[in-house]
């Protein structure tokens, strides 16, 4: 009977911590004889015994194997807590839990990936899964937006998609500092510079409330379908099985329809963004 | 592993909560051995002239000493406790404030009263950093214990903003407004399992108001129940007067 | 045979026998026409003619709190999970808490199915007890038409005046049956009797509580989704959570650490939350999702009315009317829904009473 408790934590070893940020630390985590199988946008629901649990999205692509990557900032008590581990600790792992991004259904399109501040962090599980099959997938566009400079996340990953000739990459910040060269102004900003074929383009977005609003209103204005929009939805999944009530939103449970949604899903249920 | 060297200091109070955790019973055991009682005066008399640990403060800041007493052991600990209404939320205390300092000074002390400086009562966290809060008259010992742990795991523990009823209904209680009484359950921050209810007392609202308390909709509940806001304003402020300077901030 | 009979001077022995084998438990007053499912060691304790209980048998089910695992962090993240229950006999289920019931084993057989949820059901039997007219002015069953056995539960006993006529629906209902040997046969006559009651009961529960056809109450939220009915409902909700505590198909919870004072052991439990609470739908960034008391109550009644219809195929409001009983505002679902229904021009008073307070209370 035990054994087939959905509340069962799998034992994850912390193989690495890297301070990334003032606030965000990224850990790569192994589960000792398997692989976690995850599908990019997916989550994983990750305890400390005693502490609690809390959904955190999978931030590596599935094409690494062996291990896979969180990037956790400090928010919380779960969170801080995290921040405290250092390799060779052990962590509580359930899942991976949810629908991720429909990577069968973008195959063979153009992409037009737009993160906002945290919202890198799962989008990163899908960019590097797209580059790591790069020929099955048309044009890509990565736009990237983040409050300052010093809250830029995955630096050298970054300029490895810049230097990309089969990736076209560009970032902004709200507000820049004396060392900052590049663009100044909110992510919408990026949009209307982007080329796209809008039959063929999936736009992929990620990042908080507030910027789903106008950046889904950007890309309507530029002809993409709501069907062809996609966006994570963050919500406090606590038990990841569609029971506890906490991630609903409309008649559908993030943590088990979700979180990724299409614009047209989201617009049809009431209260999402 | 050296245990946290914790102390128990009392301000303004009817000393109730220590009497609470000095009967704590069985589990008094347990909490002995997880910590290092170094200075108790209602329990033992020996001092401690170091620094601490963990600080209990139990009562409010009523007297410019205080102020300055508070301040010094803010200074000795690395963490501190308010705990009880009279430090979480200023408690009965807060009832002095409803009148002139003047005035009630005169009135405690009659003709001596410029030998008592006094101040307007103020909860702990109005004077000085509060790293955990336990309100209750008196504390409700589960969550002296609940926060003992939090503080012993290094883990952050705020008062539940949930009303007193989701617990008291939990506790299957008959509700006491069936009884034409005005119980203040349902603006109380929970965190008691419903004490008092299950005792078939009212909630005196001795845990302070839930951050986002509903004011007009309790008012109409009150006028539904043929019950005088008057009353239940009266009722509030035997314990939460001092919520009045958190708002003023 | 489907249908006994058992002597109402028996029902004591009932009890006593059920009590040998596992734990009865069965509405017994409180006062104040307060009720709640209560352990009880003889007939003479329980009450069968009450109202909705405080609090729905669903405790027994996914009580107030239940532990999920306990840990041992000494070597490491270990932990194990518990799943607890024990062998309970439910007596005098009304129809309303028996449909509570099925809602509930549909969203926990659902999967991933939760183990901790299905094993208490299954050492639970289920003795139902029929409403042979209106509890009070709060229940609106006929609406959502639980006024009448839906099947749901093991025994279906009815009350025909000199005797107890009981509807046998599982092998473990027929077992008790069999080993009580306190049952006879029923004859045609009690069938007819019953029959005659239930032909009563048909007349009595006539109309729908409030004017509305059964099959429009969809349609009415997909269009009031907008309303000014929640603006009002946010005025008033003080947001205490009642309603979704003694609400029988409510079952969101929280997940919660508890750790001995060594720190090291300890327990992970669920205790019962509620989409009313200021935090349920927060997230650790400080964003509220459901930030205003309206918004969290519209959710509530979407969660009884609109969501599960496409999700399993059924209203989860069971019309006990426990939620308007207990709103400290008096929030009342018929009057609710009734705003809802003259805003909407939905009125139809052949399908439904116009006034909310017709009802009679019940007889036994």
């Amino acid at each position: 009977m035990n054994t087939k408790s959905p509340y069962q934590i799998k034992i994850g070893k912390i193989l690495s911590v890297k301070q990334m940020t003032s606030m965000e630390k990224m850990f790569e985590i192994a589960l000792p004889g398997e692989d976690l199988s995850h599908a990019p946008g997916q989550f994983v629901e990750v305890s400390l015994l005693g502490i609690g649990e809390a959904p955190l999205s999978v931030s590596s692509s599935p094409t690494k194997q062996g291990s896979f990557e969180l990037v956790v900032r400090k928010v919380g008590k779960l969170t801080g807590a995290l921040h405290k581990l250092k390799a060779g600790d052990e962590v509580g792992i359930r899942g991976p839990f949810g629908q991720g991004f429909p990577v069968r259904i973008l195959e063979g399109n153009d992409l037009l990936f737009v993160a906002g501040g945290l919202g890198i962090v799962p989008l990163r599980s899908l960019i590097n899964f797209v580059i790591g099959n790069r020929k099955n997938f048309g044009k890509v566009d990565i736009l990237l937006g983040c409050r300052n400079p010093k809250e830029m996340l995955f630096h050298e990953e970054l300029a490895g998609w810049k230097e990309r000739l089969d990736v076209n990459f560009n970032c902004t910040v709200d507000k820049a500092d004396p060392d900052w060269k590049g663009n100044v102004g909110l992510i919408t900003s990026l949009i209307p510079g982007v080329t796209l074929d809008s039959e063929r383009t999936f736009a992929v977005v990620v990042g908080p409330p507030i910027m789903y609003k106008f950046v889904i209103m950007k890309l309507l204005d530029k002809n993409i379908p709501e069907r062809q929009i996609l966006i994570s939805l963050e919500r406090h999944m606590k038990c990841g099985l569609g029971k506890c009530g906490h991630c609903q939103i409309g008649n559908t449970y993030c943590c088990q329809d979700g979180p990724v949604f299409t614009y047209e899903k989201v617009k049809a249920i009431g209260g999402a963004i | 592993m050296n245990k946290p060297k914790v102390s128990f200091f009392d301000f303004a109070c009817c000393e109730g909560c220590q009497l609470q955790i000095a009967n704590m019973g069985e589990l008094l055991l347990d909490v002995l051995g997880a910590i290092d009682v170094v200075e108790f005066r209602e329990v033992m008399s020996e001092k401690w002239v170091g620094e601490f640990d963990v600080v209990f403060v139990e009562g409010s800041i009523t007297t410019p000493q205080a102020i300055e007493h508070i301040k010094r052991l803010r200074a000795r600990t690395k963490t501190l406790v308010a705990y009880g209404s009279c430090a979480a939320i200023g408690g009965v205390n807060g009832m002095k404030n409803n009148y002139k300092l003047e005035d009630i000074r005169k009135s405690v002390y009659g003709k001596d009263a410029n030998f008592f400086p006094t101040v307007e009562t103020k909860a702990i966290h109005q004077v000085v950093k509060v790293d955990y809060v336990i309100p209750g008259c008196p504390v409700y010992l589960p969550e002296v214990v609940a926060v003992l742990k939090a503080f012993l795991a290094g883990l952050p523990r705020p008062v539940p903003d949930n009303a007193v009823c989701v617990e008291c209904k939990l506790n299957e209680n008959i509700c006491l407004y069936e009884r034409g009484v005005a119980c203040l359950g349902p603006i109380t921050r929970a965190g008691c399992n419903s004490w008092c209810i299950n005792h078939g007392n009212i909630c005196y609202g001795c845990r302070g108001l839930v951050s986002n308390p509903n004011t007009k909709g309790a008012k109409d509940i009150l006028e539904k129940y043929s019950l005088s806001v008057d009353l239940i304003a009266n009722k509030m402020n035997m314990y939460n007067k001092c919520g009045e300077n958190d708002n003023r901030e | 045979m489907q249908y006994n009979l058992l002597n109402k001077n028996q029902l004591n022995d009932l009890i006593s026998f059920l009590a040998r084998e596992q734990k009865v438990v069965a509405p017994v007053a409180q006062g104040l026409n307060n009720y709640a499912f209560t352990e009880i060691k003889n007939g003479i304790q329980a009450t069968l003619n009450y109202i909705p209980t405080t609090l729905p048998p669903k405790k027994y089910f996914m009580p107030q709190r239940e532990t999920l695992a306990t840990y041992d962090t000494t070597q490491g993240q270990n932990m194990d999970p518990v799943v607890e229950h024990e062998k309970v006999a439910l007596f005098g289920v009304h129809t309303c808490d028996l449909a509570g019931i099925q809602c509930l084993n549909m969203v926990f057989s659902e999967k991933p199915k939760d183990q901790n949820y299905l094993a208490r059901k299954n050492a639970i039997t289920i003795i139902g007890y029929e409403c042979n007219a209106y509890c009070d002015r709060f229940a609106s069953c006929r609406l959502v038409h639980n006024h009448t056995p839906n099947g749901g539960y093991d025994l279906f006993m009815t009350n025909l005046g000199d005797k107890f006529i009981l509807h046998v629906n599982t092998p473990a209902g027929e077992k008790i049956i069999e080993r009580s040997h306190l049952f006879s046969l029923a004859a045609k006559a009690d069938l007819a009797a019953l029959e005659r009651l239930r032909q009563k009961k048909r007349e009595i529960f006539e109309k729908n509580e409030i004017p509305i056809e059964h099959e429009k109450i969809p349609e009415l939220f997909d269009k009031s989704y907008q309303s000014k009915v929640w603006a009002d409902l946010d005025k008033r909700c003080v947001a205490c959570g009642n309603c979704t505590n003694v609400c029988p198909s409510c079952y969101c919870f929280d997940v919660i650490d508890e750790p001995n004072l060594d720190l090291t052991t300890g327990r992970r439990y669920r205790q019962w939350d509620s989409c009313q609470n200021e935090t349920f739908a927060k997230v650790a960034g400080g964003e509220n999702f459901r930030k205003e008391r309206g918004a969290r109550q519209r959710h509530r009644y979407y969660r009884k009315f609109r969501f599960p219809i496409e999700k399993f195929s059924r209203f989860f409001c069971t019309g006990c009317g426990r939620c308007s009983r207990a709103c400290m505002a008096k929030i009342d679902l018929k009057e609710t829904l009734v705003s809802l229904i003259k805003e909407q021009g939905m009125e139809n008073p052949n399908a439904g009473r116009q006034s909310t307070i017709a009802e009679k209370p019940a007889t036994f």
